[in-house]
């Protein structure tokens, strides 16, 4: 029998703004207009200055670990394709898109700092929290879109996760279940190229991560993650597929952690500085910055003026999210049951007394001298 | 997990820098006292078991006490600054307070710091910062398992001084106040806590357990003392305790792991380099630039790597092989003052004499300056150990692991030759060649040694790169 092609498939790779801040015209034609690119330039600057002051919290005892966003800030792009009522399901490296796509930025801060509340996300907007074991919140993300689809709603799921999260078994389930499934989910790799020390090179023997998509029947591209074009151009079309004929997308995006890998990582011990170097010169604000000056939309005294106030900002932020009131015990009970149980509701009422969770009437009935027991 | 603060808003406590990190290298002040410092200023230079961090301040203020100095290891949850206006001019007393009693001027705070704490039900107590000077008031900080521990061994916990987080009493705390705060080496500890059998018949298991455990320390403890290893001299007025541990220990482990695995043997020879000498002046005449003889032994050791490749190789013993480099990245032992480095000439066998003189004072300057990129740290292939830039002639170097050759060059000196017959004063420069002898034969390494020197006394060879 002679041998047939069982399956063939290519994967496009696609840059519109390249490191020289040039664009390709034809790739960029309904693509961010200028009101876009100073919006996103500008949340990304201001995420930069925020990350530096994130990191500085933490060494400075006021802030549990951090990991840094630097230098992949081009993925906010992706929440100017969204639509409002779209869900972002984020793993730790998106702050840009999060924040553009309506959450608060105090909320990083306070997750980071312990606070729960950090993870109350305001209603409606539809962002997750931040998903720090890796991989876990694709399958939330599947979740999510599914129900979109069985509610007949018009919205799309974005996830974001890195290279490593690849090589775990949810990330197989999540794009499986999605594409089985045919719903509007959007699947975003951001290969930053460690996953902590891993480099890509032992995370997976493919050449690429966005042929990992082939196998589930998903459509895929790779793109420079350090465009915001291609960044905006892939998660449009993607969206827009997905909701079309309910086939997900994996987007596989090329940038680099320019920091460490978080606040309780040195990155000097495993990485060499000329990959670092190099990466500095691709740096996705440098280039869009560029753009926007050849456009003579910015200038240095844009900057300067930009800076200073972007400053004030973060510092009024840390203000608020250190300013915040030290949570309460109740905040144990208000958050998991609509109406809460009588056992519950027994515990909160008795839970400052030596008598937690006893009903005071068998508490009598136990001890009619009313001395302390406890079970 | 929360972060600790102190209950006086001048004094900073050193916090929590990684994960999980319990103590901090102190590497370097960048204010003193009196300078003015605004938030997010860098403070310290601090050295974690992962990371060279700086420490920014948390605030505004002015410098009033650095709490410890360079070098020294500074526990987390300690004080690191005290700013002016705190009450603390002098240091304060270590470990902090975990909930220190409120300063007069916080306005009522301690009544309502009491009534407020929501988790009032789950502290288990507070720690004196003086134990046994503050009174019985003092209520230590520590977990029910530690407390038991202490019931069990007759302690009075609220007496200890708690070295664990923000002054938490640990179990080492308990089990050294238990047994006298320096417990000797020797087997009282056994007679102490070894209990008539019928108490230990009676006694629960845990405590059984901890008995059991207490037992098999004091017979390791007499082991020691009966000839394991030696005791250590007493101590002496001025003795200086130094931690063992950063570089120093990661030194430590890399020379244990040689010792341990490869088998070392060492051939040593001398060559007479007086003609090498007048070269060495030439080259430095003519190129204006200092010239020391360390480039010739690189440039001859890397032509001796091209005729015996079996000493320019690197084992890896899990894989079981042996392998054998096409090019020689040097490695030069170096001494700096932080510890011994081996900073890497890549492919030094492709150089040229007056290339390798300025890769060695580049290496040394970044070297010494820490600024050297990490791939200029590994990669060696075969290292050389210039002692003899200080003193001694020979030596029994230790191999630069998973390398299997180390040359030790010696201090040149005037010393007599023996020409045809006839004695001359020429100038002598002793070479230690160890190889490791699973690897390399004993006739091999001497042959080698013998072709380095026979190139270091036909040194105009030496000038060119050895390939090319």
């Amino acid at each position: 029998m002679p041998t047939k092609v069982a399956y063939q498939a290519k994967i496009n790779y696609i840059q519109i703004l390249n490191e020289q801040g040039k664009l390709d015209e034809k790739l960029s034609r309904g693509g961010l207009k200028d009101n876009d690119v100073i919006r996103l330039y500008e949340m990304m600057s201001l995420c930069r200055h925020y990350d530096e002051i994130a990191f500085k919290l933490q060494r400075s005892g006021r802030m549990g670990t951090y990991p840094q966003n630097k230098g992949q800030e081009a993925i906010g792009a992706v929440a100017l394709a969204a639509q409002p009522d779209d869900w972002l399901v984020p793993c730790y490296r998106e702050n840009t898109a999060l924040f553009l796509h309506g959450l608060p930025m105090e909320h990083i801060l306070l997750h980071w700092m312990g606070d729960e509340r950090g993870n109350q996300i305001p209603d409606g907007v539809n962002v997750t929290p931040i998903s720090i074991p890796i991989g876990t919140h694709m399958l939330h993300a599947a979740g999510i879109a599914w129900a979109q689809k069985l509610q007949g709603n018009d919205t799309a799921v974005f996830t974001f996760f890195g290279d490593g999260a690849t090589s775990e078994g949810d990330f197989h389930e999540a794009m499986n279940f999605a594409t089985v499934l045919k719903v509007p989910a959007v699947f975003i790799c951001q290969n930053n190229k460690w996953a902590i020390s891993t480099p890509g090179s032992k995370q997976s023997a493919a050449e690429t991560f966005a042929q990992k998509g082939l196998a589930y029947g998903a459509h895929t591209i790779q793109i420079d993650g350090n465009d915001i074009f291609a960044v905006y151009k892939a998660a449009k079309d993607a969206r827009a597929k997905a909701l079309k004929d309910g086939k997900p997308t994996l987007i596989e995006t090329l940038t680099y952690r320019l920091g460490d890998h978080t606040t309780a990582d040195d990155a000097r011990r495993y990485r060499d500085n000329a990959e670092v170097e190099e990466w500095l010169d691709r740096d996705p604000l440098i280039r869009t910055r560029k753009y926007l000056e050849s456009k003579g939309l910015w200038d240095d005294a844009k900057q300067e003026a930009f800076d200073e106030d972007a400053k004030a900002k973060v510092s009024q932020i840390v203000k608020n999210a250190e300013g915040i009131a030290k949570p309460t015990t109740n905040d144990i009970f208000d958050y998991t049951y609509e109406t809460l149980p009588e056992d519950l509701k027994r515990q909160r009422d008795t839970m400052k007394t030596h008598s937690l969770g006893i009903n005071p009437q068998q508490e009598t009935l136990r001890s009619p001298t009313g001395a302390a027991s406890r079970v | 997990m929360a972060h600790q603060t102190s209950s006086d808003p001048n004094v900073f406590i050193l916090p929590d820098l990684g994960e999980g990190v319990h103590e901090a290298e102190l590497i370097k002040w960048r204010v003193s006292v009196g300078d003015s410092v605004a938030e997010h200023d860098i403070l310290a230079e601090m050295e974690t078991d992962k990371a060279l961090v700086e420490v920014p301040s948390p605030r505004d203020g002015v410098i009033a006490v650095l709490h410890g100095s360079e070098g020294e290891i500074l526990n987390v949850g300690n004080p690191l600054i005290t700013y002016e206006g705190g009450a603390a001019a002098a240091p304060a007393p270590a470990p902090a307070q975990a909930t220190a009693t409120p300063s007069p001027s916080d306005n009522g705070s301690a009544a309502t710091a009491t009534e407020e704490r929501e988790d009032a039900g789950t502290v288990v107590g507070s720690l004196s910062a003086t134990p046994g000077v503050s009174g019985s008031s003092g209520k230590a900080l520590a977990t029910p398992a530690v407390r038991r521990l202490a019931r069990d061994l007759g302690v009075d916990i609220d007496n200890v001084r708690g070295t664990g987080l923000a002054g938490r009493v640990t179990e080492k705390d308990v089990r050294a106040a238990g047994s006298g705060s320096q417990p000797a080496p020797s087997a009282q500890p056994a007679q102490r806590i070894a209990p008539a059998p019928a108490a230990q018949a009676e006694a629960p298991a845990h405590v059984q357990h901890v008995v059991a455990e207490e037992v098999e320390n004091a017979a390791l403890a007499v082991k020691v003392a009966s000839g394991g290893v030696p005791a250590p001299p007493p101590a002496m007025a001025g003795d200086k305790t130094v931690p063992f541990r950063g570089t120093r220990r990661t030194i430590a482990g890399r020379l244990r792991q040689s010792i341990d695995t490869a088998v070392h043997f060492t051939v040593m020879d001398e060559a007479e380099i007086s003609s090498l000498d007048k070269v060495r002046k030439q080259v430095q005449a003519a190129s204006g630039e200092s010239v020391s003889y360390l480039p010739f032994v690189v440039s001859a050791v890397c032509r001796a790597m091209k005729r015996f490749p079996t000493l320019n190789a690197t084992v890896n013993d899990e894989a079981q092989e042996i392998r054998q480099h096409a090019g020689v990245n040097m490695g030069i032992a170096t001494d700096t003052e932080h510890g011994l480095s081996v900073p890497v000439i890549p492919n030094a066998d492709t150089l040229g004499l007056l290339e390798v003189a300025r890769h060695i004072a580049d290496l040394a300057r970044m070297t010494r300056e820490r600024s050297i990129p990490r791939d200029r740290l590994m990669g060696s292939t075969f290292t050389i150990s210039n002692v003899g830039s200080y003193a001694g002639r020979f030596a029994t170097p230790v191999i630069n692991y998973p390398e299997v050759a180390i040359l030790a060059v010696g201090r040149a000196r005037e010393g007599v030759v023996a020409d045809n017959g006839a004695i001359r004063v020429g100038k002598l420069l002793p070479l230690s060649l160890a190889c490791d002898h699973r690897v390399v034969d004993g006739a091999e390494a001497a042959r080698c040694l013998a072709f380095v020197v026979e190139l270091l006394q036909a040194p105009e060879s030496l000038l060119t790169p050895a390939r090319a």
